[in-house]
């Protein structure tokens, strides 16, 4: 055998491992993690970052930027690419959306002196019965429209006024939230807050919310939700 | 002390050996044959030379009688073995208390609690409490589960701080 070809079979040598190396490189990119920056333009980047933290990998991460309401997240493309779809589908506009408020006074009666129900208590006064409320006396009712973020205030009759913001409709549970919930009545013309509450509102559903000093309370104040989109 | 092999060659009757007669005394091997040979010669070794009441054959043959008996009792006692049934009682009972002690330390040592974490962060949340917050420190909120989706949702708030004519 010639130096030469010893020489090339040298090389020959060397140059095995640098192909095998040079075929698993894509492979290895592939695993390797990606960085890219989501901005929101509808919906807060705190809030967003616990949307996607269920789609993340254990070795991926996110970062809140404030200033610019974005996420920077880092994860392997392919989680990338499903957290881009999720993002999108989470940033959109703005929603329209409509909720009904009902007032509705309860009370527990000598049965042999309760009124008869008024038809547009029946719903609310069969669901009532199991408190033991037999009695009950219509406050007022509004419906208000608007959308996702925008404040409602309505006067529903009778001195009272509730006042609230629409939070964001969750897909994952059907619900509208209702935050800052206030309601307050007008009583020698000062206006003095009742309640604050934030509300979740399944769309559809009716939900009663009553109201009492105490569970033997004789009397309650009902705020019947209805939530729709 | 001479040996026993020694003792029953020399041994004769009538003889005043005082190495025989204190073999004799130490040894009760070779007091069989030696009173056969000389029925006097166990007086002699103790010393005495009075007669025993019965005569010298009585009083031998009855001490030799004792002698044989006592040899015999020690022959016939058996060694102290447990029989086979002894044996597996005692196995059966070694066994039970061991699969008792298994038994209790089974039930008594805490149960492994399958991790929850896993399943309750992959799981979707399918509901929201209805009462998120609600401003108020004495306040009791009961949410009572609907039937179903599309029936009427109710949750009460008693609170002591709301106006009694609400």
């Amino acid at each position: 055998m010639t130096r030469r070809s010893l020489a090339v079979l040298l090389l020959v040598l060397l140059a095995v491992p640098g192909v095998a190396i040079a075929d698993t490189a894509p492979a290895d990119a592939e695993k390797t993690a990606s960085v890219r920056t989501f901005q929101l333009r509808h919906k807060d980047a705190d809030k967003a970052a616990a949307m996607i933290k269920a789609l993340m990998s254990a070795e991926g991460s996110v970062s809140i930027q404030p200033g610019t309401n974005s996420l920077v997240v880092t994860d392997r493309p392919e989680n990338l690419k499903n957290i881009a779809a999720a993002m999108l589908a989470y940033d959109a506009p703005p929603q329209p959306v409509q909720l009904t408020v009902r007032l509705i006074t309860a009370a527990r009666v000598d049965p042999a002196a309760a009124a008869a129900v008024a038809d547009d208590m029946k719903d609310v006064a069969g669901k009532l019965a199991m408190l033991r409320y037999n009695a009950f006396q219509s406050v007022g009712a509004a419906n208000v429209e608007g959308r996702e973020g925008e404040q409602g205030l309505v006067d529903i009759g009778n001195g009272y006024r509730a006042e609230f913001r629409f939070g964001e409709y969750d897909p994952a549970t059907d619900s509208l939230r209702v935050t800052d919930f206030k309601l307050s009545r007008l009583q020698n013309e000062q206006l003095t807050q009742l309640m604050k509450t934030t509300l979740n509102l399944k769309v559809g559903q009716m939900t009663i919310m009553g109201a009492a000093r105490d569970p033997e309370s004789a009397r309650a104040l009902m705020v019947v939700f209805a939530a729709k989109r | 002390m001479i040996s026993c092999d020694v003792f029953r060659k020399r041994f004769t009757r009538g003889t005043s050996d005082a190495g025989l007669l204190e073999h004799l005394r130490g040894c009760d091997l070779c007091l069989g044959p030696a009173v056969e040979i000389d029925p006097d010669a166990m007086f002699r070794s103790l010393g005495g030379e009075m007669t025993p009441p019965g005569g010298v054959d009585a009083f031998v043959g009855e001490v030799m009688r004792q002698v044989r008996l006592r040899n015999t009792e020690t022959a016939i006692v058996p060694p102290r073995r447990l029989g086979w049934t002894r044996r597996a009682a005692v196995a059966a009972t070694i066994a039970a208390a061991t699969i008792a002690g298994l038994l209790v330390y089974q039930n008594n040592r805490p149960a492994v609690v399958q991790p929850r974490v896993a399943r309750a962060v992959l799981a979707p949340e399918m509901t929201r409490p209805v009462i998120e917050s609600y401003e108020s420190q004495n306040a009791t909120i009961v949410e009572m589960s609907a039937e179903s989706a599309s029936d009427v949702k109710i949750v009460m708030i008693f609170d002591e701080s709301l106006p009694v004519d609400l």
